[in-house]
């Protein structure tokens, strides 16, 4: 039964005071709160006004700590120190009292107006920022500079973390330094959040990899006082995410052997420039990477001046080139292995042919020496290259000619970047008719195909990519990237990114040819081309380059550097069983390949086989030592 | 218990009733008033938008996605007979306490606070949705205790029905909103008609309550907030520094305001907060002493027509819902407003229909859709 009284509601009972009450009251909730917003906004409008233009609240960069490098066992090559720094906000610095502050500053600095008048234009781009004035200025300095604020508008004193890398020039050229932000710099990284007082890493690693290093920059609000200096942190809009560190490759021990060895020789001749580097050719990675002179990273992380930098630039060694892969230079007989396992791979002669070797070839007039000036007779691949015989190679260059004895060297890595995470590396130059007719616009001679089978002529490359070439050779013919970062950490030593062995490629080269280059490179060692090299304890396979450059002196003869690249079996010990150790280099497991290069050595002997042996004596803790005195001498065996 | 009523005939009156010509009756200026706050919030979700209001996933765009369920939302309830809500109102109830229970429990925010609960993509904060639901709830009740409107029981009836409610929300801690159910219950109470002299002891009841609540359920950073605006310099790093940034950010507005994203203090994100919680004091910033009494009489206005709607409603059930209604919308509108002003402690309300937000937003649409339902089925009582 649906009725209406069952389903009708109750009539409200409607109240006309509470209604009228709740009205005023939403009345009275209104009136005050526009009475308030006119209060504010008419009535002080003007005094918030001037408080919001001038806000005492600003918005700060918060700088990331920037990361470490480690070596492979875990040393720190670089650490961060703080220091005091002075730099100035040109906005806050009335124009007529910068030469009053500028002469004050040079007096406190000790530096000249000059300098700090280019410091307050660099900045120029944007006044309300900072910009650097002076850095790693002494503490007291810093505190009398702080204290005469009044006379010093726009001038602050801060505490900024600085690179301090306690080796020294040890390990210079792989770490590389940070520097001060260019124009140019701000211009490609500026969107990355780079500031105008920045420092961004300039040069080895710190470059490479200063995106991992850097981190991530936060923001955060300060009060500022009237004169612009922190008052206190209000919050942290971003915190900043410390940079990653770096675990190299480089062991320090190594380094310092390598660097050893090599500052020996060149002391001892008065060499001008040198290079030596270790690597593990199973994986790529870079145990020591030395070139000397070098120069100490601690004077770019305290601000070099300009003077100074001039200084260093114009040192005739270069200290400020990594010359193992910035500069490149002919490589000599060490280039016999591309010919040699070429002419094998081509089938131009087998570990069986018998090559005559003699005075010199001639191509029409012109004559084309062995370096004895007499020839060693009749050869095979190992003796050959044993020996270093120039007209034997010449041979089977001319068989070869100049494109394929390229195709062959670029199987090696020759003419291309490794792709080393290093700034600066070349390729050097590999020579083919293309080449030369889009250079010179003729083809190559066939003196100049002899010429390109021993290495010389228009052959350049940089010392690494020698080395590389005899890693793929030790390792049984896997090119590889030669690594310089073993692994990318976190802030809190995490593993963030392990750096696996790179392929270039595989060599075109059977195992069984560079199983005989890697016999010919023992026979170079065992048929004394190397002097007592053999006698050590060790097993030690190579090969010697004597590359001649630059003119002729008064007598007709050249300069020239001296190289050695080589490697060691993993056990390098010599044993009964194989005692010329022809079973070891027979075998592909090398954990050791080195190269040595002397430049402009013009010695009696080969001086780069010097530092190998010298390297190697320490590396392996050998308690003999053969060096020789005799083979340093000044002298120019070659080309007389 | 009566509020379990069935209503066996509504289906029946139902088509007896010209249910299509009910939209003849459709408070235009209910819907209107709420239309245009929403767009004064779109404009300040636009300035808050960061410089690329048009970008997916902008504030804007978010504000334009959740206008449009709200639109959905409100059609919707408006559409539905209220009076099924009497029918289903105890459901509704437990619906409501569930959901602040799952907030309490899955429920995720900053600082060990958990008060939203995200759905896919959204998040969602369903102390929102159950500021509507416990109107509803109340109101159904209310409209129960007809012609005992005065007693005792009724008052405390009343209480008993919104404590549950009040309690889950100031546990999350969520002080704001456990005090927007107290004006709720006051608002519903007074205007329904319960006794004067209860509804006084209860409201002594509630001061006298302060001091024990102060000790024993505020928690730090509440009491903080509570007692920052009577002296923002007492802490100008935390809880004051939001107060001094935001007056500044209004009284630098002047007569006409700096423009629609000119504002310094908050486009520079000197003003924390400055698209939820203080969208007001962007508003006043940008848009000035004009923009925001704009702002305050469309609240007036809306208030207003929702009192209107209660008036006139000859169901209890619409007066008790719209002053409820209206309880909630100028609590909030105070308090919040106050806070960006200066002269209310920051307690962490949004502001209607402007903060940016689509549960408030979505919520409020329901609420006002129940209303509109409310209004348009008034015209002629078909009973």
């Amino acid at each position: 039964m649906k009725g209406a009284s069952f389903d009708e509601p109750a009539r409200p009972a409607r109240l006309w005071p509470r209604f009228v009450v709740f009205a005023l009251i939403i009345a009275l909730v209104v009136a005050t709160l526009g009475l308030r917003l006119f209060t504010l906004q008419i009535v002080s409008g003007g005094y918030y006004a001037g408080l919001a233009r001038e806000n005492r609240i600003r918005l700060q960069p918060l700088r990331a700590p920037r990361g470490i490098i480690f070596d492979r066992a875990g040393r720190r090559l670089v650490n961060n120190v703080a220091t005091f720094a002075v730099k100035a906000r040109p906005a806050d610095l009335p124009f007529s009292q910068r030469p009053a502050v500028i002469e004050r500053l040079a007096t406190l600095l000790g530096m000249s107006a000059v300098d700090i008048t280019e410091a307050f234009d660099r900045a120029a781009a944007n006044r309300f920022e900072l910009a650097n004035v002076a850095r790693g200025v002494p503490e007291e300095v810093a505190l009398i500079i702080r204290e005469e604020h009044l006379e010093l508008p726009g001038i602050e004193v801060v505490v900024e973390p600085q690179r301090q890398y306690p080796y020294g020039d040890l390990v210079a050229h792989v770490l590389g330094f940070t520097g001060a932000v260019t124009p140019d710099d701000l211009a490609s990284f500026g969107s990355l959040g780079y500031l105008n007082d920045d420092t961004i890493g300039k040069q080895g690693v710190e470059a490479t990899f200063e995106e991992a290093l850097r981190g991530e920059y936060g923001v955060e609000q300060v009060e500022v006082d009237a004169r612009g200096e922190e008052i206190r942190q209000l919050r942290t809009l971003q915190p900043a995410q410390p940079g990653d560190s770096l675990e190299l490759t480089i062991d320090v021990d190594v380094q310092r052997d390598a660097e050893t060895a090599l500052r020996w020789a060149m002391d001892r001749v008065g060499l001008e420039r040198g290079v030596f580097m270790a690597m593990n050719p199973q994986t790529g990675e870079i145990l020591a990477m030395v070139s000397l002179p070098a120069y100490d990273n601690n004077a770019f992380a305290e601000g070099i001046s300009a003077s100074e930098y001039q200084e260093l630039l114009n040192e005739p060694g270069g200290p400020l080139r990594n010359h193992a892969i910035v500069d490149h230079a002919p490589p000599g007989s060490t280039y016999k292995l591309v010919t040699g396992a070429g002419g094998l791979q081509d089938g131009i002669l087998t570990d069986k042919t018998i090559l005559q070797t003699r005075p010199y070839l001639s191509i029409g007039p012109y004559k084309y020496w062995d370096w004895n000036r007499q020839g060693f007779g009749p050869l095979n691949i190992y003796d050959g290259f044993g020996h270093s015989s120039g007209t034997f190679f010449f041979q089977i260059a001319g068989e070869l000619g100049i494109d394929r004895l390229a195709y062959w060297a670029s199987q090696f890595g020759f003419g291309e970047r490794t792709g080393i995470d290093l700034p600066g590396e070349v390729r050097g130059v590999l020579p083919t008719n293309d080449w030369k007719m889009r250079l010179m616009n003729e083809p190559i001679y066939p003196g100049e195909v002899y010429q390109a089978g021993i290495g010389q002529g228009y052959d350049s490359f940089p010392p690494i990519q020698v080395l590389n070439a005899y890693a793929a050779l030790a390792n049984g013919g896997k090119l590889l990237k030669p690594q310089i970062v073993r692994r990318i950490l976190g802030p809190d030593g995490e593993v963030v990114d392990e750096v696996e062995p790179e392929l270039i490629h595989e060599l075109a080269v059977d195992d069984d040819v560079l199983r005989i280059m890697r016999k010919a490179a023992r026979r170079v060692v065992t048929i004394r081309q190397t002097y007592n090299l053999v006698d050590l304890p060790i097993v030690v396979a190579g090969k010697t380059g004597t590359a001649e450059f630059g003119v002729r002196d008064d007598k007709g003869r050249l300069p020239f550097h001296s190289w050695f690249a080589g490697f060691v079996p993993k056990d390098p010990w010599k044993r009964d069983s194989d005692p010329n150790g022809v079973e070891a280099v027979s075998r592909t497991d090398s954990e050791l390949a080195i190269l040595a290069f002397a430049y402009d050595s013009r010695t009696t002997g080969n001086a780069a086989t010097e530092i190998a042996k010298y390297f190697l004596q320490m590396h392996y803790d050998l308690d003999v030592d053969l060096r020789q005195d005799w083979i340093l001498e000044r002298d120019n065996f070659y080309g007389q | 218990m009566g509020t379990m009523r069935v209503q066996p005939s509504r289906l029946g009156s139902l088509g007896s009733r010209p249910a299509t010509g009910t939209w003849h009756t459709f408070d235009l200026q209910l819907a209107f008033y709420a239309l245009a706050l929403t767009v004064v919030g779109l404009l300040m979700a636009y300035t808050s938008s960061g410089g690329a209001p048009l970008e997916a996933g902008s504030i804007f765009t978010r504000g334009l996605m959740w206008l449009a369920i709200a639109i959905v939302m409100f059609t919707v309830a408006a559409s539905i007979d209220y009076r099924w809500l009497k029918t289903l109102a105890w459901p509704v109830y437990l619906v409501n306490l569930g959901l602040l229970v799952l907030t309490l429990i899955v429920g995720s925010g900053v600082g060990g606070v958990s008060r939203w609960v995200s759905i896919g993509p959204l998040q969602f904060q369903f102390s929102e949705l159950a500021k509507i639901l416990m109107a509803v709830v109340l109101a159904n009740y209310l409209a129960s205790r007809q012609g005992k409107m005065k007693s005792l029981a009724t008052t405390v009836g009343a209480f008993l029905l919104v404590m549950p409610a009040l309690a889950l929300v100031l546990i999350q801690p969520d002080l704001g909103t456990s005090l927007v159910f107290g004006a709720i219950l006051f608002g519903s109470l007074f205007l329904s008609g319960a006794g004067l002299r209860w509804l006084l002891i209860a409201a002594a009841g509630v001061v006298a309550m302060v001091p024990i609540a102060w000790t024993y359920v505020l928690v730090d950073y509440q009491k903080r907030r509570l007692i920052s605006f009577l002296d923002p310099a007492a802490d100008p790093q935390n809880s004051g520094y939001q107060l001094i940034q935001s007056q500044i950010a209004v009284g630098s507005g002047g007569l006409f305001g700096k423009g629609l994203t000119n504002g310094s203090q908050t486009q520079l994100d000197y003003l924390p907060v400055s698209a939820t919680d203080f969208v007001g004091a962007t508003l006043a910033e940008e848009l000035g002493f004009v923009g925001g009494v704009v702002l305050l009489l469309l609240f007036a206005a809306l208030l207003w027509r929702i009192l209107v709607v209660g008036w006139r409603s000859r169901d209890p059930f619409g007066l008790a819902f719209a002053a409820g209604m209206a309880s909630m919308l100028l609590f909030q509108v105070m308090v919040n407003l106050g806070m960006v002003l200066g002269i209310m402690p920051v307690t962490g309300i949004p502001l209607p229909f402007v903060t940016h937000g689509g549960a408030s937003l979505t919520s409020y649409a329901v609420g006002l859709g129940i209303l509109q339902s409310i209004a348009m089925r008034q015209g002629r009582p078909a009973w």
